[in-house]
């Protein structure tokens, strides 16, 4: 699993920081204009220029000043539990048993012996649990409205003193209900399932003759190894992603249950910076010419580091044991040397104004493999102001819970290479359980986003084509990054108005677009940009279903990080909001009986 | 007409706005396909009032656009032309159906629902507490005489059952204004005649209908006024006994004469130079006048010069 930077910003910093509140403002805005210049163009059509500007005037008017004050809980409440009903009535909880019989069926499938029983057995329930709410949420909210127009039950329903923002309102307040209902049974089911496919209890066999080490007895396609410590008490060997705590009792070796496999590691990621040979601030680090996009690399025995600033690290996230932390960092070697002795490097933490700094911590790189390290929380060696002293880690380093972590590698000639989740801190784990039920969150949110998009679609398509459009969307979001790509990338030369342009002239996109008049070329190159602004905003509305995906993180027994959900949870309140204003614009301007 | 057209109730003025209903002006219906081409031109500048406390007919053989008309008044469909109000509002006005009662065409209801569910549903509609809620349901279910049937789903239901649940569920916010889209079909005689004293009894409360329907005899036994409709066009307009009154027809109706003395009044009238057509049952001439329309305006499209 490998987690982006973006993953682990903190809401406020994803809000504000990042702009996803300005991008949310923007969309609103361009959304705002498009919707008033295809409602007013429809309209002038249909009544001509001043009578139809009066007409979508009043259309907009009337959502905040007569319908969104008229709404009704009641009658939300009515539409909502109506559409529980009929979905029960129709038997929609069959989906539960499908569900049943898969797992079941997938006992026998799921491969036994695998590396990682409970990775395998966990991003299992969820993905599939994922594309099951996801259709059924699809199915329930494309139908609905279609086949209550086309029976010609809508006309008993809005003949009633009905609105159209009940009308949206309702429908996904129901259907989210059934398919809540529906992850709450798939969920727990799945939990069982999980827990139930990897408890497992191992007997200790096979102890020495001094009754300190011994195996364990074969489970599940594995054994352990253990060996006690003078109190009688020890931790076998990892195999299959879990250890056993072992304990004497009596003359007895008691083999406890496994660790290790169900759980919810907290990293606590921060940002990292580079330094460049000399020592001054170089953003990109380097690149050595191949390995990954994802690695950068900083050059050895020089003044090239990596620097990490965190935020919000306090003692109470910390157990007893000190400050723990992991790092996944790799070497790049340019000559061979000693193959045996690992490439080597250095830690060291330092105060946000580097007043404080310890000495050195030296490590040698373990490729891949996670590099589980602590330092203690006092007495720790190094300088303040630039006097030696034993350093106390929170009251002189951490201030306010903000410090800097400094990598640097110590071997001439030799590189690190590390991007910025190789190194994070690991807090207290978190109970699996919570962390099962926020992957299942994640799954609810996808689930209530296409509800959304369904619905919105079901206003003015029939079922069938609702479905395909809701479909649409959701593999268009899957690529929206590219959007994000050529925008980036893109030069002001080659938007849409310079390309067009440039079709007569047979002028290639590489060169710089000369039409031998300045003004003119700078006015095609403010359109372009502005084009590509709203061509990019837009493709924001449409939700990358990929970017909720947070199944990993249970997999692979990461804290779901608080900032990522509410993240999350506001996209879907967004999506929600715009999918309800097109939808009540649609039902608005419908004619039910046509 | 504007002479004749004082309504049952005596006291209530035609120039005083709050007293007209609903009212048409100018009002036109072109059904269009997806591209925008026209298909069926169903309703032809219509203009109607339907004043408070009548019981207002529209007449017309299928297809005329009766349906059209009642849904261009409720909202359901958008007039090309012209405008529909009711209770002076605009008739695409939500506010308005918190005093309407609407009976579709078929009963348009949720099969998947039983009785109860149904009036419970279409209450919470009209945002209706609990307990009013209760009251109102347990009410219509008797008057509509469905208690035996209230816990069954509505896929179950015979024709007359699902018009009888679907006239309750018009009637369930107590409207001062009832649309009822042909009442009596799917009805057992019985059923019609228990429709038709019904619509009578809303009226006596003081409750205000518009119906619509080919079943001659239904508008001839309740309707204070009606409309004629003949393809989208209004061909006449006015009080049910006015217009059925033909000024140079007599008709004698009588009991327990012997044959001797109808064959004195058929001398009688011959002496006048008279003629005898025929002596019957009103309902006839209800049906007469209606295949006249129908038969003159097939000959002469457009409004009938005479009656209106
Ligand atoms: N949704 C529609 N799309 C196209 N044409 C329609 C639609 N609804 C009705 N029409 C047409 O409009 C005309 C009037 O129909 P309407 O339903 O108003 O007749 P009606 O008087 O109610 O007839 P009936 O007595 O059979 O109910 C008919 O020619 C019909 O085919
Ligand atoms: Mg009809």
């Amino acid at each position: 699993m490998r987690l982006s930077p973006d993953q682990f910003w903190t809401y406020f910093e994803w809000l504000f920081v990042h702009s996803a509140l300005l991008y949310g403002f923007l969309l609103v805005l361009v959304l705002a204009v498009l919707g008033f210049l295809i409602g007013f163009v429809v309209a002038l059509l249909k009544h001509g220029p001043a009578e139809g500007f009066l007409q979508v005037s009043k259309l907009i008017g009337e959502l905040f000043v007569v319908d969104i004050p008229g709404t009704s809980i009641r009658r939300v409440g009515a539409i909502a539990r109506l559409a529980v009903k009929e979905a029960i009535r129709k038997k929609v909880l069959v989906v539960v048993a499908v569900f049943v019989i898969a797992i079941m069926f997938a006992g026998w499938y799921l491969d036994q012996q695998a590396q990682f029983p409970a990775r395998l057995y966990i991003s299992f329930v969820l993905t599939f649990t994922n594309y099951m709410v996801l259709v059924l949420g699809l199915f329930l909210s494309c139908f609905s409205l279609p086949s209550d127009i086309k029976s010609k039950i809508i006309y008993t329903i809005v003949t009633k003193p009905v609105r159209p923002t009940e009308l949206f309102l309702g429908r996904v307040l129901g259907f989210t209900a059934v398919g809540t209902l529906v992850l709450l049974l798939l969920g727990s089911m799945s939990y069982l399932f999980v827990v139930r496919g990897v408890i497992h209890e191992h007997e200790a066999i096979e102890i020495s003759a001094d009754g300190v080490s011994g195996k364990t007895s074969r489970q599940q396609f594995h054994s352990h190894e253990f060996v006690l410590d003078e109190t009688g008490n020890g931790i076998t060997n990892e195999t299959k992603g879990h250890k056993h705590v072992v304990s004497k009792v009596g003359d007895k070796i008691v083999v406890g249950p496994s660790i290790g496999d169900l759980e919810a590691r907290v990293p606590i990621y921060g940002m990292m910076r580079f330094t460049g040979r000399d020592g001054q601030v170089a953003n990109d680090g380097l690149n050595v010419g191949y390995m990954s996009e994802y690695h950068k690399y900083i050059e050895g025995d020089s003044l090239c580091s990596a620097i990490w600033t965190f935020k919000n690290v306090t003692r109470d996230s910390f157990s007893e044991g000190g400050l723990t932390y992991d790092m996944t960092i790799s070497a790049f070697r340019t000559y061979k040397g000693d193959i045996v002795t690992p490439v080597g490097g250095e830690v060291r933490f330092r105060s946000i104004d580097g007043s404080a700094v310890t000495e050195p911590f030296p490590f040698k790189v373990k490729e891949f493999q996670v590099d589980q390290r602590s330092i203690p929380f006092t007495g720790l060696k190094g300088s303040l102001n630039e006097q030696p002293a034993d350093l106390d880690f929170f009251k002189d380093i951490a201030k306010n819970g903000e410090f800097e972590v400094v990598i640097r590698c110590q071997d001439r000639n030799q590189y690190l290479g590390m991007a910025a989740g190789d190194l994070y801190f690991r807090a207290e784990p978190q109970a699996f359980w919570w962390n099962f039920i926020k992957g299942y969150i994640s799954i609810w949110l996808q689930m209530v986003i296409v509800i959304c998009f369904g619905v919105m679609f079901s206003t003015f398509l029939s079922g069938p084509v609702a479905i395909i459009a809701t479909l649409s969307v959701i593999v268009l979001g899957f690529f929206g990054f590219f959007v994000d790509d050529i925008i980036k990338n893109a030069d002001s030369d080659v938007g849409p108005v310079a390309s067009l342009i440039r079709i007569p002239l047979q002028s290639g996109s590489g060169t710089q677009l000369d039409l031998g008049n300045i003004p003119l070329e700078r006015a095609i190159r403010v359109v372009d940009k502005g084009i590509l602004i709203c061509v990019q905003t837009l493709s924001k509305a449409i939700p990358n279903l990929n970017e909720l995906h947070t199944a990993d993180f249970v997999a692979y027994g990461v804290n779901l990080f608080g900032g990522l959900l509410s993240r999350h949870l506001t996209v879907c309140a967004g999506y929600f909001l715009m999918t309800g204003i097109i939808s009540y614009f649609f039902l608005k301007t419908r004619e039910m009986a046509a | 007409m504007a002479t004749t057209t004082a309504s049952t109730n005596p006291s209530v003025s035609v120039t005083d706005p709050t007293n007209v209903i609903v009212e048409t002006r100018n009002l036109g219906k072109i059904y269009r396909d997806f591209w925008g081409r026209k298909k069926v031109n169903a309703l032809k500048s219509l203009d109607i009032e339907v004043r408070r406390g009548e019981i207002f007919g529209l007449l017309g053989p299928n297809g005329s656009g009766k349906s059209t008309t009642i849904k261009l008044m409720l909202g359901l469909l958008f007039p090309t032309s012209g405008r529909a109000f009711v209770f002076g509002k605009d008739a695409t006005d939500v506010a308005k159906n918190e005093r309407i009662g609407y009976l579709p065409e078929e009963s348009y209801l949720y099969k998947f629902l039983n009785a109860e569910e149904t009036l419970d549903f279409y209450g919470r509609l009209f945002d209706m507490p609990a307990s009013v809620r209760r009251e109102r349901t347990e009410q219509l279910i008797q008057m509509v005489g469905l208690q035996r049937a209230r816990r069954r789903q509505l896929k179950e239901y015979s024709k007359g059952m699902t018009r009888r649940i679907g006239l309750a569920q018009a009637l369930i916010n107590e409207p001062e204004f009832l649309v009822l889209d042909e009442p009596t079909t799917g009805l057992d005689p019985i059923g019609t005649r228990e429709m038709k004293d019904l619509i009578l009894r809303l009226r006596e409360q003081g409750k205000t209908i518009l119906l619509c329907s080919h079943q001659l005899a239904d508008v001839q036994d309740v309707c204070d006024r009606v409309a004629i409709l003949h393809q989208g066009e209004l061909k006449e307009l006015g009080r049910v006994d006015s217009l059925l009154k033909v000024q140079d027809v007599t008709q004698i109706h009588a009991k327990g004469l012997d044959e001797k003395t109808k064959l004195e009044i058929k001398e009688l009238i011959a002496r006048s130079t008279g003629e005898m057509l025929r002596m019957d049952n009103p309902t006839t001439t209800m049906e007469e006048l209606f295949l006249d329309i129908v038969r003159e305006s097939e000959q002469r499209p457009g409004r009938r010069g005479s009656g209106a």
